[in-house]
């Protein structure tokens, strides 16, 4: 379904990721962990074609992806950055619209559709999205990448900066999305009590390359790994 | 040794070039030496810019106007007094400088007290010149001996005149030339000492990172307005100079082609280099010369034109600029210690001593109080009617969720915002109206969510200039700077520019330049993001021991680390307080679980 | 103070409001979607008009000659950012330096194209009496263009998706990649855009600002006062700030001197930056 090969990349002349190979099968969960620095953002912006690739391919779908991050997009790639990055100074409405609009969807039915699954955009449908709460960009930028009608999802530590009852909102929305609607998710996060929640299987990452492979029991049994891995 | 000349090369350079100048300065063609002398001129007038933009972060398009002005008033001076005193000199200079400073201050006033953005103080300060270039078509004034008469210009100013009296008679090229070169290089030198001095490090600062410096306590209007005077100055003395080299004067010295020409030279030269407009100045005036065309040939527009698209595109820090980066290669890395740390440890002993030393010196710790305090943005209300008193002894945390308006509150206390309503007070002072300068000085510490940490600068630097804002000595602060360095485990990486130091390792640098400063409270908006766990242990303990000397504020999301502080817990709800008590009481509150903890029904 | 004269002087501020308005149009599409300062902007409105003069003299009807200087100048436009502009996104005082030198290279050329002096093109002046006082019709006929004009580029950029997807683009650049807009064609398009408008702007201006080399300058330097003065909501505040400052300046400029008119220009731009260090439109909670 998702497919990353020898993916190895950085920023300039630094590599920050080496032949680094990860697989997401049709829709599951799966969870990419590790400390801070290890390289996850730079592999999720390196499937994006975000980051320029040194080496290695991405495959969406059984269809090798070509460099340009639109057309990527297009083949099904939805992407919600660390950060949120939404555009500040277009409303909530709009943000979802471009999305879909830039896709060849229908605008009206994409935001009709994800308000139902997002109801605490509603009251903010036309305020600006830079005049949002953290919790709400990250509602908003996950809403905008499920505009695009992904097959593949990939979220880059949403419960950064957001609190805790929003997070376990998200949750449920993903594990609803990835179950009614057959979206596969690769999320990477540090927090590790909403990837258990949600991810049954883990790539765990140290030094820009993929350390070992795990389930959620084994991770939740050793709690050994899970200190030295992650500081737990 | 080659490490030496390169950090002094800013006095060898251009002594010796001084010197080269000199040497030849007798033997040159005089047609050359006099059209060389105005390429000096304008290197000086490149330089007036250097100091603003390239030290200063202001794009001024008014130099132009200093130095016209500045030209005028000397000139006006000098064709009243040379004529009977001799000595043109002694007369234009002064007047000049003074009267480029005067008009630059009051240029500088109004952009740095109204706090405009960048692109607004550019646009000003390009409107001034406009508003000079199409008043001064028609402005018809006579000063004694001297006419100012509108488009048709100034005519009959003096030349360079040496010598006193009546007899005294004007230099000629080559004497002219070398007299300049010689003002030239005197004003290059104490320009290169000022930006060195302890004024051109705050300045310095404050191109990189204005809020931060103004969090240390700096008033950062003053230091700006000063530093523009001082351009003005520079720029004045260069049109005095231009007045007396050219013999007259007329509105087209507020052109836009002129003020166009300025930012070429220091462009070309390398901005913030100081040395580099002169050398700027003499490439693009040597061009002109070699095509043959001079100012007013008519293929120079066009090269000139794509010459500053090419500088843009290619060759940003100008030739100085690449010549600087291109040494550097040949030379060891600084930064190369960066990767060299170890783990921050936090010895409370030493830090006590640090705090106990800090009380003797700042007094004792004050409380905070907000009463009522009130800040809105349009519709949004970030801060409603919170009061609340902050004491010394235990910290305070502060949760909430994403937009209680956490942030906004302690950036109400601190001044980044202005509140609307209610007071806010420090010790027994109400410090609802001061800037935060002001505030900073009377004891507050204020570390904002993002580590601001001045980049450029080494590590050493950073914590120096904190401790130098409220010490105002040079030694002391050497002192405390090592002392912090010392706790923070950076000792290695003294020398290392703060922009190569890792995510966590900027959060300490930035904590350590708040204890600099040794506040009497202090407030931390989420020190411990992107911090590992090893270093969220270690700030809790640093927080912690900071509470007992002082009041201490923290805004956290990470709940653990909240638990570890002990202390006392506030809960913030769209602006207004919401509850409060100890962690464990408010884990048991299904008020405080619904807005903000949540219930793990997924997670 | 006759009625007849009030209105007079009324209608031809208003016109001369209205006149700035087209002229800065682009300038605000570029800055306000892009945050790019265009200083080259006054040397595309004289291509614009160069072209509309040279299209006029080979026998096109004037009405033709308006959309080959648009079509011209968003060529150059495109070619323009595709080259230069492109490179430098997010570094506005470099795209300002980097178009004034390209203002220069413009400015140059049309002088050794066509000269310093050009002819007019032949309109018939039709005028128009209030009392006393008469006023040509043309100048007039301007407050209805830039109306229609404001009202165009405010739908396109708001209402239609390529306004979105322009939006979009300059805000977050990676991320309208990421959810598969080209942004750089967009982005190349959108600059083309404001030069068009220039284009536009120095073709419709013709009959009234005969072609020159030089001729940009005034607008140019006016505009992006006028656009700075703004602020971040481009075209609303752009608008408003062309009526005060270009209508305030020609009712002083019709009871003083033009110079006087000028001065108050600039004296109502510094006083307002005084006022508003943002641009008038930093609180201001909309989209455009």
């Amino acid at each position: 379904m998702f497919k990353v090969s020898g993916a190895t990349g950085g920023y300039g002349k630094t590599t920050i990721i080496r032949d680094v190979s990860l697989e997401v099968q049709p829709a599951e969960i799966v969870a990419l962990l590790g400390r801070n620095g290890v390289g996850k953002s730079t592999l999720m912006r390196f499937a994006t074609g975000l980051v320029k690739a040194q080496a290695g391919t991405v495959e969406i779908a059984g269809v090798a992806a070509p460099p340009a991050p639109s057309k990527r997009a297009k083949m099904g790639l939805g992407y919600v950055p660390q950060g949120r990055f939404v555009f500040p100074r277009m409303t909530v409405i709009e943000n979802i619209s471009v999305a879909a609009a830039s896709n060849g969807f229908d605008a009206k039915q994409v935001v009709a559709e994800l308000f139902e699954d997002f109801p605490l955009l509603v009251p903010k449908a036309h305020d600006l999205a830079g005049g949002l709460s953290g919790g709400q960009q990250q509602v908003l930028a996950l809403a905008r990448a499920l505009a695009i009608r992904p097959k593949i999802l990939l979220l880059d530590e949403p419960t950064e900066g957001v609190q805790p009852s929003i997070i376990d909102e998200m949750a449920g929305v993903l594990k609803r999305v990835n179950q009614e609607r057959e979206i596969a998710i690769l999320v990477a996060e540090q927090n590790l009590d909403f990837c258990l929640s949600i991810a049954e299987r883990a790539y765990v990452m140290e030094k820009g390359a993929i350390r070992m492979e795990t389930d959620r029991d084994s991770l939740l049994a050793d709690k050994v790994l899970q200190q030295e891995l992650l500081g737990v | 040794m080659f490490e030496k000349l390169y950090k002094s090369s800013g006095l060898i350079f251009p002594a010796l070039a001084t010197i080269a100048a000199l040497a030849v300065s007798g033997s040159l063609d005089a047609y050359l030496a006099f059209v060389a002398t105005s390429w000096i001129i304008f290197g000086l007038l490149g330089l007036s810019l250097d100091v603003i933009w390239g030290r200063g972060g202001l794009l001024s398009l008014a130099q132009t106007a200093f130095y016209g002005l500045g030209g005028y008033f000397g000139a006006v001076v000098a064709i009243n007094m040379a004529p009977t005193y001799g000595m043109s000199l002694v007369w234009a200079l002064p007047c000049s400088a003074l009267f480029g400073a005067l008009i630059a201050a009051a240029l500088g006033y109004v952009i740095f007290y109204a706090r405009m953005g960048a692109l607004q103080s550019t646009i000003l300060s390009y409107t001034l010149t406009l508003l000079l270039w199409s008043v001064t078509q028609t402005f018809k004034l006579d000063v004694g001996a001297a006419t100012i008469g509108g488009d048709n210009g100034l005519s009959g100013i003096p030349g360079f005149v040496l010598g006193f009296g009546e007899e005294a008679k004007k230099l000629k090229p080559n004497a002219a030339f070398a007299l300049v070169v010689c003002i030239s290089a005197a004003v290059y030198f104490v320009t290169y000492w000022l930006m060195r001095s302890n004024f051109g490090k705050i300045v310095d600062c404050i191109r990189i990172d204005i809020q931060k410096t103004e969090l240390l306590g700096y008033d950062i209007r003053k230091v700006q307005v000063l530093n523009f005077a001082y351009s003005g100055a520079v720029a004045g003395i260069a049109g005095a100079l231009f007045a007396l080299w050219a013999n007259y004067l007329n509105p087209s010295i507020f052109s836009v082609q002129e003020a166009l020409l300025v930012p070429i030279y220091v462009l070309v030269g390398g901005l913030g280099t100081l040395a580099g407009p002169f050398l700027g100045a003499l490439i693009i005036g040597g061009l002109s010369f070699w095509l043959g065309g001079g100012a007013a040939g008519g293929q120079t527009t066009l090269i000139l034109g794509t010459v500053l698209i090419l500088l843009v595109l290619f060759l940003q820090n100008g030739v100085l600029g690449a010549l600087g980066s291109l040494w550097r290669r040949f030379m060891p890395d600084p930064n190369n210690a960066a990767r060299l740390t170890g783990a921050v440890q936090i010895d409370t002993e030493v830090l006590e001593d640090i705090l106990v030393e800090a009380e003797k010196t700042a007094g004792p710790a004050k409380n905070l109080s907000t009463d009522e305090a009130f800040k809105r943005f349009g519709g949004v209300i970030p801060v409603n009617k919170v009061s609340r008193d902050f004491t010394p002894g235990e910290p305070h945390s502060l949760i909430g969720p994403n937009g209680a308006g956490k942030s906004s509150f302690l950036k109400t206390c601190v001044g980044l915002y202005r509140p609307e309503g209610g007071t806010i007070s420090l010790g027994d002072e109400d410090i609802t109206k001061a800037p935060v300068f002001a505030r900073v000085r009377s004891g507050m510490g204020m570390k904002n969510q993002k580590p601001q940490v001045f980049g450029e600068k080494t590590v050493r630097e950073n914590l120096w200039i904190a401790a130098y804002a409220r010490t105002k000595d040079s030694a002391k602060s050497d002192a405390i700077s090592a002392q912090i360095l010392g706790m923070l485990g950076l000792g290695a990486q003294s020398g290392v520019q703060a922009s190569a130091l890792s995510h966590g390792q900027q959060q300490w640098l930035d904590i350590g330049m708040v204890l600099c400063l040794a506040p009497r409270v202090v407030l931390l908006d989420e020190p411990a993001a992107g911090m590992t766990n090893e270093e969220t242990r270690e700030l809790s303990v640093l927080v912690r021991t900071l509470a007992k000397h002082t009041t201490v504020v923290v805004v956290e999301h990470d709940m653990e680390f909240v638990r570890t502080l002990e202390g006392h817990v506030t809960v913030l709800h769209q602006g207004k307080l919401f509850a409060e008590g100890d962690i464990k009481t408010l884990r048991a509150n299904d008020a405080v679980l619904d807005i903000y903890l949540g219930r793990g029904e997924h997670v | 103070m006759e009625p007849d004269f009030l209105a007079t002087v009324l209608l031809s501020s208003l016109s001369s409001a209205s006149i700035l308005l087209i002229a800065t149009l682009g300038l605000a599409v570029v800055y306000g979607l892009m945050g790019v300062i265009n200083l080259a902007h006054g040397e595309f409105l004289m291509v614009g008009a160069y072209s509309a003069l040279t299209a006029t003299q080979i026998g096109l009807p004037f009405l033709l000659a308006i959309p080959f200087a648009v079509f011209m100048t968003m060529l150059i436009g495109a070619v323009v950012e595709l080259l230069i502009i492109r490179r430098l996104y997010g570094r506005i005082f470099d795209t300002m330096l980097a178009t004034w030198g390209l203002g220069m290279v413009f400015n140059q050329t049309a002088v050794l194209l066509f000269g310093t002096v050009s002819p007019g093109i032949g309109m018939p002046q039709w005028n128009f009496r209030i009392g006393d006082f008469s006023l040509a019709v043309y100048p007039l006929t301007m407050i209805v263009v830039a109306a229609l004009l404001l009202a165009f580029v405010y739908v396109l950029m708001t209402k239609t998706v390529y306004g979105m997807k322009a939006r979009a683009s300059i805000q977050e650049p990676q991320m309208a990649q990421a959810i598969g807009i080209d942004s750089a064609r967009v982005n190349t398009l959108t600059f083309a855009i404001g030069c068009g408008l220039a284009g536009f702007a120095g073709a419709i201006l013709l009959p009234i600002i005969p072609a020159t080399p030089s001729m940009g300058l005034f607008f140019a330097v006016k505009g992006f006062l006028t656009v700075v003065v703004a602020g971040p909501v481009a075209l609303t505040g752009t608008a408003l700030t062309a009526l005060g400052l270009g209508g305030g300046a020609s009712v002083t400029a019709s009871f003083m001197t033009s110079v006087i008119g000028d001065v108050f220009f600039f004296f109502v731009t510094a006083l307002l930056l005084w006022l508003y260090p943002l641009g008038i439109s930093s609180k201001w909670r909309r989209k455009l």
